[in-house]
């Protein structure tokens, strides 16, 4: 089985002295299902995810997001610092942050929208623009640079049949260039969603897809 | 073996829970010794806390160096203002994998660093900064503080104390300057993440505009340990400068990359050559960053008999920044490499002052050119009039920590820029 390797993903698969599972590893079992409304209020501005599910015309919000977005209001003393943590929501929810959203957003916290668009666009993790299912992000820094990370960003590109930036035809994968991601000593770390896979070499890239691939088709 | 990344001659204090799944829980952390420490403090007061982290030397593990007790003593005594903790794990800095792994290992060894530390400052509240690549190692962390709340180890009466501390997990969105303290202040309060001009310092004028510390998370994953045993009993290890155990993470041409816990002053080719099983495919050393890319590189020469603590690696002419150890053999393409970090800075920078913004591009221009074959010997004295400009000229040290790499790589690798320049080679190109 050619994913043999990725039984342990975000570890050191090339020093063979391991006996931990994926979902050890992970975590995936101890954090259990990710709770719509937030879970405990401490948590709440931190539980955005990069999901394959995305609906750029998802109300901001509603239901247990609506829970979730007065959660994270309630811990702060200012109404301003709950906007990363709301445009992280929206972008969870809509895929990417548009100037609509951005605009959306100004009018939830009372900002003005100029000044949220100023925010929005200065960091990276808000896409501009729709992405595919899987954002497929590979770190090119120095750590992953030196073990061959150009090649993987290739070889990603290459069997996606993309170029930088763009989104395969059948809206699936979008590929791009990270800065480090913290996952140095596993290079090639490749942040997929979000998901770390680390250890990454050009060779695995097909497997990695196939992967992902399934995972679409099982619903995940 | 669960953990991959072991070596026999490890301490093993900060990373003894790594890679067992049941040192995430509060039962398996207490197993452990865990929350003595905090407990601990309690009994001592605030101020006995302060003067124990103070006798322990240890200091700030995010790159500075700054003895942790002596920054806390910088917070005001009163009451009359709330204060806040800030933890750091914005962990960006290329080269560096500590904190994940504290997180997504032990997160309550990170929460109950917090207590003490929100303790230690008079701080009901403490913010931790996560960075927001960290999904999966975030949900670890979330969960974990779900837990401590559910135990009544945070939030109200923190075990019967009296004292009430919250935390709350905040991500950022992806940018490299939220790392900077005042640059994550800034991100915090929901603005772009540009740094401030200091003085007034976070302890006078901080997050919210209240009275601030900030610390890296292994700076505070170190201080229940501390209050457990004592200040004495933690200066057993390291040097007289430099206390304590550190993680060192090791990336790039070694065989077995990965973290590893040992005390300070620890040998640097040791680590590399005994712990890391070496430089693989039989290549030879050609340089080290030791300390995260914004620090000056050392040549193999540099490395010989360096021991890893601050003042060991200031003395070999570079700096210890969080011990994140980059090896590069000699097929290193460094010029590559070095315009690679160049381009890092200037993506990164927040373009707030003119020396940074201007200067990282511009250096990352002229690298890219020379990589090209187009450059001229003339660039070489430019990158370094720039990188001249770009030292101590601005709010943060963004700058200035392209300027390092660039200025050592011209020093120790002319050759290989010279190659490229005369003769189109590209040396260690594959």
């Amino acid at each position: 089985m050619s994913d043999a390797r990725f039984r342990n993903p975000g570890w050191a698969g090339n020093t063979g002295e391991f006996d931990l599972t994926e979902a050890d590893v992970r975590g995936s079992e101890f954090v259990g299902e990710q709770p719509l409304d937030g879970g405990h209020p401490s948590v709440a501005p931190s539980l955005p995810y990069m999901l394959v599910k995305k609906d750029p015309e998802a109300p901001l919000f509603e239901g247990p997001y609506l829970e979730r977005f007065e959660k994270i209001r309630s811990r702060y003393p200012m109404a301003r610092a709950a906007l990363i943590p709301a445009l992280n929501l929206a972008q969870e929810l809509r895929g990417h942050v548009s100037p609509e959203t951005m605009d959306e957003v100004a009018a939830l916290l009372g900002l003005s929208d100029a000044f949220v668009r100023g925010v929005a666009t200065f960091y990276t993790m808000y896409n501009k623009r729709p992405v595919g299912r899987f954002l497929i992000q590979v770190c090119t820094n120095i750590s992953c640079n030196i073990r061959g990370a150009d090649e993987v960003l290739a070889a990603f590109l290459e069997h996606t049949g993309t170029e930088l930036g763009e989104t395969s035809s059948d809206g699936d994968f979008t590929i791009a260039e990270a800065e480090c991601l913290a996952g140095c000593g596993f290079p090639t770390c490749v942040q997929i969603n979000s998901r770390y896979f680390e250890d990454v070499s050009a060779k695995d890239v097909p497997a990695v897809l196939e992967r992902l691939k399934r995972e679409v088709n099982d619903g995940f | 073996m669960a953990y991959p990344y072991r070596h026999e001659s490890e301490t093993r204090i900060l990373s003894r829970g790594f890679g067992d799944p049941a040192a995430r829980t509060v039962a398996g952390w207490k197993a452990m010794g865990g929350y003595e420490g905090i407990a601990r403090a309690l009994e001592i007061g605030r101020e006995a806390t302060i003067e124990e982290v103070k006798a322990s030397g240890l200091r700030g593990r995010g790159g500075a160096g700054f003895p942790t007790g002596l920054k806390w003593s910088f917070m005001p005594k009163d009451a009359r203002r709330p204060h806040y903790l800030l933890c750091n794990a914005d962990e960006s800095e290329p080269g560096t994998f500590k904190d994940r792994e504290i997180i997504r290992w032990t997160p309550h060894q990170l929460i109950e660093g917090c207590l003490v530390g929100s303790y230690a400052i008079g701080a009901a509240h403490c913010y931790v900064y996560l960075r927001g690549e960290f999904f999966e190692s975030t949900r670890v962390l979330a969960r974990a503080l779900e837990e401590a709340y559910e135990e009544g180890l945070v939030g109200t009466d923190v075990m019967g104390s009296g004292v009430d501390i919250d935390i709350t997990l905040h991500v950022g969105a992806g940018a490299y300057i939220c790392g900077e303290e005042t640059g994550l202040m800034s991100s915090l309060e929901g603005r772009r993440g540009e740094p401030r001009v200091k003085p007034p310092f976070p302890a006078a004028v901080g997050a919210f505009g209240m009275p601030s510390t900030i610390n890296n998370v292994e700076t505070l994953a170190a201080t229940p340990h501390i209050l457990r045993h004592g200040g004495e009993w933690y200066r057993q290890w390291g040097t007289d400068k430099s206390p304590g155990t550190k993680l060192f993470c090791v990336s790039g041409h070694v065989a077995k990359p990965g973290n590893y816990e040992f005390p300070l002053g620890f040998p640097m080719m040791e680590l590399i050559e005994d712990v890391c099983g070496g430089i693989p495919n039989g290549r030879a050393l050609k340089a080290v960053i030791p300390g995260g890319s914004s620090v000056p590189i050392m040549s193999a020469e540099d490395c010989r008999e360096c021991p890893l603590c601050y003042e060991g690696v200031e003395a070999a002419g570079s700096m210890l920044g969080c011990a994140s150890v980059i090896v590069m053999d000699d097929t290193t393409d460094i010029v590559k490499q070095v315009r690679r970090m160049a381009y890092f800075y200037a993506h990164e920078s927040c373009g707030q002052c003119t020396p940074c913004r201007e200067g990282t591009t511009w250096a990352t221009r002229i690298l890219q050119r020379i990589e090209d074959g187009r450059g001229t010997e003339d660039d070489l004295d430019t990158l370094i009039e720039i990188s001249e400009q770009m030292t101590g000229t601005t709010i943060c040290v963004l700058s200035d920590s392209l300027a390092m790499p660039i200025i050592s790589s011209i020093e120790k690798f002319r050759d290989d820029y010279l190659a490229l320049i005369r003769r189109g080679e590209r040396v260690g190109a594959a």
